[in-house]
């Protein structure tokens, strides 16, 4: 895998030994220290992923991420040394993809920047359409329109809408969804898939606080209507 | 015991009154009394002296007269006019009365006034005729001469005596009353500032350290008010350094563990790529390299231990309730921490309303526990609901813990075994008390008989599962949520 990974971490000791990690799981990996020179690099264009540390100096990793998000879809994977669950909500509302709390093992991280870059890479299955209720989901062109209205969705959002579509009717549990969009085979962080259902509800629901297309199933996990 | 004191003030008081009261009352009684009859006797005794010597014997009476020799005088007919009745006792010949009430009267005076006045001397009595009180005066005309008694109607001096009671008992009433009212005023006077403090002191009591008395005068209980106000003061200032103190070692340990996390956070992620490459070390460092991959994670657990304590005394944690399979959530665990422990569960599901989150710290901590203090002794895991709760039990087949010290291993860096140096932080059971406490539960520690630690947490559960509450779930699939989450499960 030759993809190319911008580093956005301020502590020295981190960001050499992941580097180091990332390297030597095969890609090839630039390094800013702070936020200015991260959004620096970036501009110079070319990546494939970043990771980038929440708490950095002079611009921090939401605003850089938010910076990124206005020009990019490249998948953004945060580091967070904290994990409640408002800092995992600001991370996706900052269009985030993933996050990985530190401390992390270098293996971990790998797998979870792995998982990102294959979602990320995923082409277009073929050139199906999908509805639900009043949305087109035009799955070659990754884009959702609500009467002919285009709807921006992130990566993930547009993913799990994807998911639920196709087994409309049929509930998902948190753990699949962790499994299937965010590629985790083992136990991750659940809230991860409530946040990111909330975020959807939000773009897609024409009363997010009512929601009709996306629906909770108590103790079970979610579905999408028939 | 303040109402206590108001009716020992009213009772004292009112009985004081009273008493003064009923003393002084009935001595003016008295004192009117004697005056107004003894005025109506020396009165009386003056008219009868003058009515013997002069008005009887100028009515020219023979000796030893008869009744009709009365009549033909009109003697009687005059004291009749005068308003006065009168008695004349003619011996064998009877008596001349001036009106008809006074028939037969002279039998009913008493004994000893007729032996005086027959003796010859002027005398008085109090009596009563026909139902009316009376004044009689009698005495004896000259030395030989009939016996007259003088009958003054005294009605007037009774009922001047009645009033008098009357308004005396009244007046004792009145002044009781007053008495009743001046000693409630006085109550209050003198209560307020104790009743006051008794407020003042309440507050305290329930942890309201800015509670004071307020000093509304300069005697005893001002003095009193201002002693209690500084013991206050002093009381509040001694508390609040200890909170800051305690605050302060709060954030101490919370800054600690903060600072502690970026370091450790390049330890962890150096340490494992370190473990990766252990085989390629020369011999001599490769233990090394083991034993420092080993500690980075005694001691990620340590820092991690302690920022969630530091969360809980920050009380920065927060319940998020959801529907939860406790036999899948227990079987998850074990598998996860440690998986030869022996699971049994009851035949039915359990779902419950609970933070999986908390449950999740508690029994991993558990088992961490067991698998440390009982190393290589078989562990059973029992999960099993009574009516109002969840119980569930972590056994070890260890050597247990000296009963000395059962109660104390929930304590934060206890150590039942000073000498075990294991990879916990000696947080992981207080840790796994506070979880349980805000669960609403507890954690409790026993030896059992045959040996060995068994750790059970007890739960309540307030609302039991499955239920309707689904939202939106379509006929076609309805069913509990345990059923659909398995359904769902390949």
């Amino acid at each position: 895998m030759d993809a190319r990974i911008l580093l956005v971490e301020d502590d020295p000791s981190i960001r050499e030994v992941t580097a180091i990690g990332l390297r030597s799981a095969g890609f090839t990996v630039e390094t800013a220290v702070d936020g200015a020179a991260g959004l620096e690099r970036f501009a110079a264009g070319g990546f494939d992923l970043v990771l980038l540390d929440v708490m950095l100096p002079r611009i921090d990793g939401l605003e850089v991420c938010r910076a990124i998000r206005r020009t990019s879809t490249v998948p953004v994977v945060m580091l967070t040394a904290r994990a409640d669950t408002i800092d995992v909500v600001v991370g996706l509302e900052a269009g985030a993809d993933d996050y990985v709390k530190k401390p992390f093992e270098v293996p971990e991280l790998v797998a979870r920047v792995r998982a990102a870059l294959r979602r990320a890479g995923r082409g277009p299955e073929d050139a199906e359409r999908l509805q639900l209720g009043p949305l087109t989901i035009d799955l070659a062109g990754r884009s959702v329109a609500r009467d002919g209205t285009d709807i921006a969705l992130t990566r993930t959002e547009f993913d799990l809408l994807v998911e639920l579509a196709r087994h409309a009717g049929q509930v998902l549990s948190r753990d699949i969804l962790l499994d299937r969009i965010w590629g985790y085979d083992y136990l991750g962080d659940s809230r991860l898939v409530d946040v990111a259902i909330q975020r959807l509800r939000a773009k897609v629901e024409t009363d997010p606080a009512a929601p009709h297309l996306i629906q909770t199933v108590r103790g079970a996990g979610y579905k999408a209507v028939r | 015991m303040i109402r206590g004191v108001r009716a020992r003030l009213a009772i004292t008081l009112v009985a004081l009154v009273a008493l003064t009261a009923v003393l002084l009352g009935a001595g003016a009684y008295l004192f009117v009394e004697n005056n107004l009859r003894q005025q109506a006797i020396a009165d009386a005794a003056a008219q009868a002296r003058f009515d013997l010597s002069v008005t009887v014997a100028e009515a020219g009476l023979p000796p030893s007269p008869t009744v009709d020799d009365l009549t033909a005088s009109h003697l009687l007919d005059r004291f009749h006019q005068r308003g006065v009745g009168a008695i004349v006792d003619l011996g064998t010949n009877g008596a001349a009365v001036s009106e008809g009430d006074l028939n037969g009267a002279l039998s009913t005076f008493p004994a000893d006034l007729r032996q005086r006045v027959d003796g010859g001397q002027l005398a008085y009595a109090w009596t009563t005729i026909a139902g009316t009180p009376r004044l009689v005066v009698g005495g004896r005309v000259g030395s030989t001469g009939p016996v007259v008694y003088f009958v003054r109607d005294a009605t007037a001096i009774d009922a001047a005596l009645g009033q008098l009671r009357v308004a005396l008992v009244i007046g004792t009433l009145v002044l009781v009353l007053l008495a009743l009212l001046v000693a409630r005023l006085i109550a209050r006077g003198v209560l307020a500032p104790v009743e006051a403090a008794s407020r003042a002191a309440e507050r305290i009591e329930r942890g309201d350290l800015s509670a004071r008395v307020p000093v509304t005068s300069d005697d005893e209980f001002g003095t009193w008010a201002r002693r209690f106000n500084g013991m206050a003061e002093a009381l509040a200032e001694t508390i609040g350094r200890l909170e800051a103190a305690e605050a302060q070692n709060r954030r101490f340990v919370a800054d600690v563990a903060h600072e502690l996390r970026t370091p450790l956070a390049a330890l962890v992620a150096e340490a494992s790529i370190l473990r990766e490459h252990l085989d390629d070390l020369p011999a001599g460092s490769r233990r090394a390299g083991e034993l420092l991959v080993a500690d980075v994670g005694r001691l990620r657990t340590l820092v991690d231990d302690l920022m969630e304590v530091s969360r809980f005394d920050a009380r920065a944690e927060q319940i998020a309730l959801e529907p939860v399979d406790l036999g899948r959530l227990v079987r998850a665990v074990v598998a996860a921490r440690l998986a030869e422990a022996a699971v049994q569960l009851p035949d039915a599901p359990l779902v419950v309303e609970t933070d999986p989150r908390r449950l999740d710290r508690i029994l991993g901590n558990l088992l961490d526990n067991a698998r440390e203090h009982a190393a290589g002794a078989p562990v059973e895991v029992t999960l099993h609901s009574g009516r109002d709760d969840i119980v569930l039990t972590v056994l070890d087949r260890g050597p247990g813990v000296p009963p000395a010290r059962l109660e104390r291993i929930f304590e934060r860096f206890y150590k039942a075994d000073p000498s075990r140096h294991g990879g916990s932080s000696g947080l992981g059971l207080a840790i796994a008390a506070e979880h349980a406490t805000l669960l609403g539960g507890d954690l409790t520690a026993v030896n059992r008989p045959g040996g060995g630690l068994q750790v059970e947490l007890r739960l309540p559960v307030t609302q039991s599962l499955p239920h309707s509450d689904v939202t939106a779930i379509d006929a076609a699939d309805a069913g509990t949520p345990t059923q659909s989450q398995q359904e769902t499960q390949p």
